[in-house]
């Protein structure tokens, strides 16, 4: 019961919110705790401000669960800093997520929840 | 503050600290940094938000869901095989934890396990230890019984007496056995030091009985062949229980002398606590003395015997039977005799094995009624979890995960049950033990042991598995849409219900019709009119010792002087003394020769001889039929006068009558003795049981006087009577006999003070006793039938309301319509109606198929009696309506808007 279902990401369970941001946050590219806090903030308008132990205690989760990995630091950066980049599944994890989101946004859409596009 | 960050992240999980300490304490000190440029507010805001985020991060990482989940993973990743062993620890975390949230389910499943657990396991006990478990020497199986029938006389077996010259016959010349022992059970004063003239339970035995069961005195040696002949006094073995008990366990017993019967005896040995033969009243050992050439041909010794290694029972028998003809061609007596010997297990289990397995099969049908209560039950609730289980499903799990599921509840509930069973049994094997029969075998040797243990583990495990196969027997919904809505599940679960009620209703009827078979058997048992009148009597045992009272003439005249003190009582209304009473079993007893016939040895009854003092017959309240009594003149007198009882008068003159016709006791025709006197039969009594209430065909009895009997000073070769010097005293009285015991010591006091009563009792204990086994297997089945009722209607009432409930709807819509609430309650009657009477049927022919096996238990009524099985039946039926009534009577009231509310 406790063992991930590896094959087909569209039948795991969603990601928490702050997971996506995380996600989408290293869609660019690797970046470090700090940079993925303030992408982070910047994506939700301010409304996902995490403190640090959240932050790393979701960057923990993820990696555990095989979604985002450890990156090589850039040359000449500060050792303390951590680097993190999304893997493959990751990634596909991300898309499973927006297409449900998409497919939300289209049934509010058909039900006159959300307005239509222009 | 970023030193304080830093220190609270050294309270972190090390892997953590490790990984994410340094990146953590760098962001955290830039966030401040971005904070402290925002202003002081902000600053103190992040700060208290950075600290309080830490501290819930280090909560949750050493002690939350985390944590678990990565314990949990580090022990399946660190051993394959203890991940499974997790798994299974976990699912019977999870059962427990479930159990505990229904705690009416548990304690209904508990209890009722416990209590069919309990009594198969004392019953178990019983068997085991009894009938199962060998007997308590070596290699006993080996063992034999010596066992005498006499065919032509139509006794097939069970005759345990032989004499001295069989016994030096077997030993000579048996080669099928390695050795033969002999041995009797009498009664004797025991004086001397130690404490008060006691009269305890002796057994002569011959010095071979040690090496026949191979057993050895803890302290001290066991007889030589030397002290088996006749010369020096013949040494005592004391048994473990005497040398304790008046003894005070003295180490330096052995070499002690004491007085026996009068004579000083020298104390050899003490046997283990564990030995206990013939039985375990047995006090003492003492030699018993004879040679081959003053063998006696009385039929006074019991025997046992260990066969030759190789040889069979069978083969035994056929060489004793031959030795037994060849004896015969010297000594007549032994004509017409062959060997029957059996097992000695056998012998002494006796009949009772056949009683035990009845029992245990009876209490092995209530655990099955348990079973369907319990499964029941689970039904029940395995509905409830139907949303459980598919989610369960959904998630993956397989049939070994759901079979988990179950399982782990089922083990707890049984171990558990098994657990507080095992305590019951022990509480009830002390109470069996307490209250059964005195004369059961090997009573002494009951108790619980790890065989007990072993059985009620199987038995516990045995429930679990049956229990968590539940859900394979009503099928549960494949998927989560269909949980509570498939029709064929609801359909598989309502079946499984109706079969298991049914079940019930069946294995109630047949424990119920058994012990209405027992109580009427009881209750014939106990009106047989045992010929003499029980009430209001007390009897007692005295016993002349021989050094005293060396004559007949002085063993006479006492017992007549202690009469008339006991007349003289005030409240007295009858006394006298037999040298045996009614239902005592090994009287005295000879074949007789009517007056006219030939002595050919053969063809003549066995008789009980009685010799009795004046008065006798009034005392115990035994009719006259024809003739007259035996009085105090006849024994003053000497009078050759005999009273018979009518099995004896029809066996010597059939169709004639009795009176005044004459008959002796039958000698060897060889004998150089003087042939004993003709009796004049003055008079016909009805007949009263010896051994039994039960006797298949009545004993021939006489009653002669006292006075012409045998006594110390007359050869028990003459076959007069038996001897006089030990009586059994009746003293009737208008107040209860325990009343009169302090007197009647006084007044034998006065004549003799050295003469001790002993087997005190009333001759309603006397026949209470001959009932008591009858009545203690007829109490324990009747307990296993209510238990079974009980079992059943909570049973049946238990599946009715729950029909009920789930046709709650049904019960509204209908009552909403207007339907009469008799009519509703009458519909749902029907319905539970049908299976209990389908329950009956089945029940009736299964009591009817199992009635022969306990026909041997049943004295004076069929094992198929109409009337028992009418009864039962009609009860059965009735309580089973009332259990479906009650619910379906609840249902029709329910108001129509409270039933549709509840669908």
């Amino acid at each position: 019961m406790n063992r991930v279902i590896d094959d087909d990401e569209s039948l795991r369970p969603a990601l928490t919110d702050l997971a996506f941001h995380i996600v989408i946050a290293l869609g660019n590219g690797p970046a470090h705790g700090y940079a993925i806090g303030k992408d982070v903030e910047e994506q939700s308008g301010g409304r996902l401000d995490s403190s640090t132990g959240t932050l790393y205690q979701a960057l923990h989760r993820l990696k555990e669960e095989g979604l985002i990995a450890s990156a090589a630091p850039p040359e000449r950066s500060d050792e303390r800093r951590k680097y993190f980049q999304l893997t493959e599944r990751g990634r596909r994890a991300a898309e499973a997520e927006a297409r449900r989101l998409h497919a939300l946004v289209r049934t509010a859409r058909k039900r006159n929840l959300y307005p239509q596009r222009a | 503050m970023v030193r304080l960050y830093r220190w609270l992240i050294r309270l972190s999980p090390a892997a953590l600290r490790r990984e994410y300490g340094a990146a953590m304490e760098e962001t955290f000190a830039r966030r401040l940094n971005d904070a402290r440029a925002s202003g002081f507010s902000t600053s103190v805001r992040v700060c208290g938000r950075e600290l309080a985020g830490l501290i819930e991060l280090l909560l949750s990482e050493r002690w939350g869901a985390p944590a678990r989940l990565r314990r949990q993973r580090q022990r399946m990743q660190s051993r394959g095989k203890a991940g499974h062993m997790d798994a299974v620890g976990r699912e019977i975390q999870h059962a427990a934890r479930r159990l505990v949230r229904s705690p009416a389910f548990t304690l209904a499943a508990v209890l009722t396990l416990a209590l069919a657990i309990g009594a198969n396991a004392a019953i178990f006990t019983v068997v085991y230890r009894v009938v199962l478990n060998p007997l308590p020497y070596p290699d006993s199986d080996r063992l034999i019984a010596l066992d005498y029938g006499f065919p032509t006389r139509n006794i097939n077996s069970g005759v345990k007496y032989m004499s001295w010259q069989l016994y030096y016959q077997l030993a000579d010349r048996a080669r099928t056995l390695e050795r033969v022992a002999v041995y009797n059970i009498s009664g004797v004063t025991l004086t001397g030091t130690g404490g008060n003239p006691e009269q305890i339970q002796i057994s002569r035995a011959t010095p071979s009985l040690a090496s026949v069961l191979r057993v050895e005195p803890a302290l001290g040696r066991w007889f030589t062949e030397q002290e088996g002949v006749p010369g020096s006094p013949p040494p005592v073995v004391l048994s473990h229980g005497l040398w304790v008990r008046r003894y005070g366990r003295d180490p330096a017993i052995v070499g002690r002398s004491l007085t026996v019967d009068g004579l000083p005896t020298t104390v050899v040995g003490v046997m283990p606590a564990s030995f206990a033969f013939p039985n375990a009243r047995t006090d003492a050992w003492i030699a018993a003395q004879s040679t081959r050439g003053t063998a006696s041909f009385l039929f006074t010794v019991m025997g046992v015997a260990r066969l030759r290694d190789g040889t069979t029972v069978i083969g035994a028998r056929t060489e004793m039977t031959q030795l037994i003809a060849d004896l015969s061609r010297v000594s007549p007596t032994q004509r017409g005799w062959i060997s029957t010997a059996i097992p000695l297990q056998d012998a002494v289990v006796g009949q009772i094995a056949r009683t035990l397995w009845i029992l245990l099969a009876s209490v092995g049908l209530v655990l099955l009624l348990a079973c369907a209560n319990v499964a029941n039950l689970f039904l029940v609730r395995s509905n409830a979890r139907q949303r459980e289980v598919a989610v369960r499903q959904a998630l993956g799990a397989g049939s070994r995960g759901l079979a988990g599921y179950f399982l782990a509840e089922s083990v707890l509930l049984s171990i558990a049950g098994g657990v507080i069973g095992l305590g019951l049994s022990w509480g009830a094997v002390r109470l069996l033990v307490a209250f059964a029969p005195v004369n059961l075998p090997r009573l002494e040797e009951v108790r619980l042991d790890a065989s007990v243990l072993a059985f009620t583990l199987a038995l516990s495990l045995l429930m679990a598995a049956a229990f968590g196969a539940i859900p394979w027997l009503a099928p549960l919904p494949a998927s989560l849409h269909e949980s509570g809505r498939s029709n064929t599940a609801n359909r598989g679960r309502h079946r499984a219900r109706h079969l298991l009620m049914g079940g019930q209703v069946a294995l109630a009827l047949v424990l119920v019709v058994f012990s209405g078979l027992m109580l009427r058997s009881f209750q014939k048992l106990r009106t047989v009119d045992p010929g003499f009148d029980a009430r209001s009597a007390l009897t007692f045992r005295v016993a002349l010792p021989d050094r005293e009272y060396t004559s007949r003439r002085s063993a006479v005249a006492t017992h007549r002087a202690i009469l008339d003190r006991l007349s003289a009582m005030s409240g007295v209304t009858a006394a006298s003394a037999s040298t045996c009473l009614p239902l005592t079993a090994s009287c005295f007893g000879n074949m007789v020769v009517p007056e006219g016939v030939a002595e050919d040895g053969t063809h003549r009854p066995w008789v009980t001889f009685h010799a009795v003092a004046g008065g006798y017959f009034e005392a115990t309240g035994i009719r006259l039929l024809r003739g007259r009594f035996i009085d105090r003149g006849d024994v003053e007198r000497g009078e050759p006068v005999v009273v018979v009882n009518k099995a004896l008068a029809d066996a010597l003159f059939p169709n004639q009558d009795p009176l005044g016709k004459r008959f002796r006791s039958a000698t060897r025709p060889t004998s150089s003795l003087n042939t004993p006197p003709w009796l004049e039969i003055v008079g016909v009594v009805p007949n009263t049981p010896v051994a039994s209430l039960a006797e298949p065909t009545p004993a021939a009895q006489l009653y002669m006087p006292m006075s012409i009997a045998g006594g110390p000073d007359i050869p028990g070769g003459t076959l007069l009577g038996p001897s006089v010097s030990k009586m059994s005293y009746v003293v009737r009285a208008a107040t209860p006999p325990s009343n009169l015991v302090a007197a009647v010591r006084t007044a034998i006091g006065e004549i003799d003070p050295n003469l001790a009563l002993f087997e005190v009792q009333s001759l309603e204990d006397i026949l209470d006793r001959a009932a008591a086994q009858m009545a203690f297997t007829m109490i324990l089945i009747i307990i296993a039938a209510s238990v079974a009722l009980m079992l059943g209607v909570i049973g049946i009432y238990g599946v009715m309301s729950y029909i009920v409930s789930q046709r709650t709807g049904e019960i509204g819509v209908r009552l909403a319509l207007g339907a009469d609430p008799a009519r509703v309650a009458g519909m749902i009657i029907k319905q539970g109606g049908l299976v209990a009477i389908a329950g009956v049927i089945v029940g009736l022919g299964l009591a009817y198929a199992g009635s022969r096996l306990i026909a041997s238990l049943l004295y004076g009524v069929s094992a198929r009696d109409p009337a028992v099985f009418a009864t039962t039946t009609v009860l059965l039926l009735t309580v089973a309506l009332l259990a479906c009534w009650l619910p379906a009577r609840r249902g029709a009231r329910l108001s129509p808007l409270e039933a549709l509310r509840t669908e």
